[in-house]
Formats: structure tokens, sequence, C-alpha cells
């Protein structure tokens, strides 16, 4: 399992644009290093082979 | 501090008593909670700046309610990580909690405050959150007892969330039966929480004397006896040894687990939060503003599938505890660091957020809901440490069964720093 690149302040920016965020520069350093650790995270999930039948575990009941 | 109310709820108490009346079996117990718990008439802060400028609540959070319809005094609201998104309790807007056994330490979090006040001698019981080790790190970093029941079990009702899927509610105590009695009263079905479990409680101040006889207990290993202290390990070998344990047991992908936790519990807590993230991202505790603006900015394919494996983790957990009825592990990797302390620890050959890791063995157990009690060792150094016993979903009387076993028999007992006396 590689490890996922490391999010730089323009990744941060680009993706906080897309949910509306405006980031105060004086953060964004901080939010990139906290989100190559969460996104390390997502890689290790990902590196799991999950059955295709799995569904995620909430189930709703209308 | 909630000195007026507290007062007259013991007045109407002591009137209950006067007119024959049952007061209710935790009848002039003083208590307090996490203030993320909505308390009638006053502000539910959650740690924050934020929703210190919101109106006061207008009723009791439900488990607060059942504390005080048993006759609880609850006596004030306490201090916790913003917005329940930490370990420590080191709050920048209110302060650091200090732990009771070394003031210069964290008491741990987020419920930090809930477990400083039953250590510190404050009150007997408190009232506490667990999302990912929120009730389990501060217990064992205090020296105390706390419960983080199965997922459901305990309304969440009135309280303010961290995440959806992992939230529980629960108490942390000085001794087993004081826990059980406080778990006894607050479990249950609440049609106001949609979380909340149907099915009825199994009452556990019961089976406090039923001791631990045909029960299969096993020591968990491989994830759980890694990356901690020498003394954390020998904590949960200790409890094993005394309850007679010989066998050892692995829960697959566990530390797999513990990332798809972290995945979930961001995306929930960075889409809870984006609003207020939006407007006032800077009246955020700097200890917690840039993991959730980080947060905010997964993807979603990112969090189904950490949902996908959990369905995968709790089928494979659920196999475990057919050949097993209650697993032990240390709560965490080592005891309560100073306030303050550097960002990151040497463990071995590894270094790891010293903060991030303390949940480094509660969170493969909350992903999946796990009920699960800290129990503080009676034989730790100078600074507490606690074991996790864990069972299958809703078996706390079984826990207990185990708890109060360790407690008899003195291998766990609560470390309560008594003030002074002049």
């Amino acid at each position: 399992m590689s490890q996922p690149p490391r999010t730089d302040e323009a990744d941060v920016l680009r993706r906080a644009a897309e949910v509306g965020l405006i980031i105060d520069p004086a953060f964004v350093a901080a939010v990139a290093q906290h989100l190559t650790g969460l996104m390390a995270a997502v890689s290790v999930v990902d590196g799991f082979p999950l059955p295709e039948s799995t569904e995620p575990a909430p189930s709703f009941e209308p | 501090m909630l000195q007026e109310q507290a007062l007259a709820d013991a007045e109407a108490i002591d009137r209950r008593r006067a007119a024959g009346q049952d007061p209710g079996p935790l009848a002039g117990v003083p208590f307090a909670a996490k203030n993320l718990f909505d308390i009638a008439g006053i502000t539910t802060v959650a740690g924050s700046k934020i929703h210190a400028d919101r109106p006061a609540a207008a009723r009791d959070a439900t488990a607060v309610a059942r504390l005080r319809a048993a006759g609880a005094i609850l006596v004030g609201a306490l201090n916790m990580d913003e917005y329940a998104y930490g370990f420590t309790t080191e709050n920048t807007h209110y302060g650091a909690t200090r732990n009771p056994h070394d003031l210069s330490r964290i008491a741990g979090g987020s419920s930090g405050g809930s477990a400083a006040a039953v250590a510190g001698g404050l009150v007997p019981l408190a009232l506490g959150t667990d999302t990912n080790g929120s009730i389990r790190v501060p217990a064992a970093l205090c020296g105390v007892f706390g419960l983080k029941p199965t997922f459901g079990r305990v309304s969440r009702a009135g309280v303010v969330p961290l995440a959806w899927s992992f939230d529980h509610v629960g108490p942390f105590a000085r001794d087993v039966a004081d826990l059980a009695l406080a778990f006894d009263t607050i479990a249950g079905p609440d049609s106001t929480d949609p979380a909340c479990a149907t099915r009825a409680p199994v009452p556990c101040v019961p089976a406090l004397a039923r001791g631990v006889d045909g029960l299969r207990i096993a020591l968990l290993g491989g994830h759980f006896a890694r990356l901690a202290t020498d003394d954390a390990l020998a904590a949960a070998r200790r409890a094993a040894s005394a309850l007679g344990v010989r066998r050892e047991v692995t829960l697959p992908e566990a530390q797999r687990a513990r990332a798809a936790a972290q995945v979930i519990t961001a995306c929930e807590a960075g889409a809870y939060h984006l609003e207020r993230l939006r407007a006032r991202a800077a009246d955020f505790d700097p200890m917690t503003r840039d993991r959730l603006l980080a947060a905010a900015l997964l993807p979603a394919t990112a969090y189904v599938r950490a949902q996908r494996f959990r369905a995968w983790f709790r089928a494979c957990v659920a196999n475990v505890f057919a050949e097993t009825d209650v697993l032990l592990a240390p709560t965490t990797p080592w005891t309560a660091p100073a306030i303050g302390a550097p960002w990151f620890t040497r463990i071995g050959d590894t270094e790891v957020p010293t903060r991030g890791h303390l949940g480094v063995f509660t969170q493969p157990l909350s992903f999946i809901g796990l009920p699960v009690i800290s129990v503080p060792l009676s034989t730790a150094g100078s600074l507490p440490l606690g074991v996790q016993l864990i069972a299958a979903p809703f078996n706390e009387a079984t826990l207990f069964r185990v708890a109060a076993r360790l407690e008899a028999e003195g291998v766990v007992a609560s470390r309560v720093v008594r003030a002074p006396t002049v």
C-alpha cells in the first residue's frame, strides 16, 4: 500500500472552494498538515479488498 | 455551577422524604455533566465560544433528566475539548482541565472535566460522552471507572453531536456499584433519539454478585499489544492474570478499523460544523479548528468506503465473540502526558501524535459500538492506568460481573484525590 501524496496548500484551497469554505491564509498550512494525516487514514482503508457485496454499516428504514 | 438549583432540588428531595414518598434510588447524590449535555436554563457551550452565544436549553438532555428523576442532584456543567473533538481537554477558551493526580498533566478528554470531577472528589457521579474514547481515556488517566455503553443503549437526546455514527453517552463513578446504578438509571429506549435502541435494558446492579464462573475471557493481542509503554501493557496483563486468563486473541484489521473510525469521525464532524466553519472559523479553538477544516475537505468516497469497512469489521468481531464473552485491553498507551506536551512522542522506533495516539486502543472498539468499561488499575504507579473490559453488544451486565470481581479482589480501585484537611 503506497502512501498518499502530501496534501499541499494549493490542494487545500481548491478543495475548500469546492465546499464553499474560505480558509484564512494563516490556517492553510496547518490544515494541509492535518488533511495529509486524514488522507493517510483514507489510504489505509482504501488498501483493504472489501467484498463488492459489502454494504455500508448504517441502514435506512423508511 | 448550579448552586441555587441544586439546593432547590435537595430541598425537594427532603420534602418528598418527609411526605413518605420514595425520593428515588439516587436521592441526594450530587452529579455533574459535561457541558455537551443540555441543562435546562443554561446555555450548552460544548466547550466552545460559538455555542456560548446560543440561548439557554429549554429542557434537560434525557440522560440528565433520568438521573434527576432518580433523585440525583445536578451541581454543575463540566469542561471538555471543544465540540468533543479531542482526547486532552486542553481548551483554549476555558482553560485546560488538570489531572487531580498531577496538576501539570492532562485529565484526558474529551470528557476531561467529568473524569477529573470524580477523581478530585467533587462529585461521585458524572456524565460524559465517548465517540472514539472520550469517556474511557479520561477515566483511565484520572484513575476512575468509566462506561461507554453499547451504541444506542443510552439516549443521546439533548447532547451536541460530534459524529452520529459513534457518539455514546455514559457515566463515570468511583466504584463499580455506583457505575452500575448510574447506567441502570440512564439506559433504555427514548423515542426522541432516533439512534436509541428499542430493546429493554438488562439491569446491571443485580449482576454484580454473579461472579465470573463460566465466562470465557481473553486478552487482546496484536494491535492492542503494540506502541504503548511497558506499564500500560502490563496493566492489561495484570487484570488478565487476576482473572486466570490464559488465552490471547486478535481482532483482525484493528489498525485499519482505527483509521476508518478517524475518517468517519472527521467526515461527520466536518459536515456538522461546515456552516460554522464558513461563518466563524476564527472563533474555533485552535486545538480543533484546523482539524475540523481539514475534516470538511474529505471526499465522500472515503466516507462510504469507511462505512463499508465498518460492516465488514463488525461481522469479523462478532465471530470473535462467538468464542469469547469478555476481552481485555489497555485503555491508553501511556499515563497522562503533560499539559502542552510536544505534538509528537517517540515510542520505540515510531513517532506518533501525542494526543491522537491516546485513542489507539479505544477507537477500534467504539468503531463498532461495543460496550466497554475502563477500570482503574490499583497497582499503577504514581499516575493512573486503566484496562478496557469489552463485550459483545448489549452485554453490559457481563462486563459488570468482571469489573465487580476485579474490584472485590483489589485489582482495580478508583484513586480519588482528597483535599488536604487543615
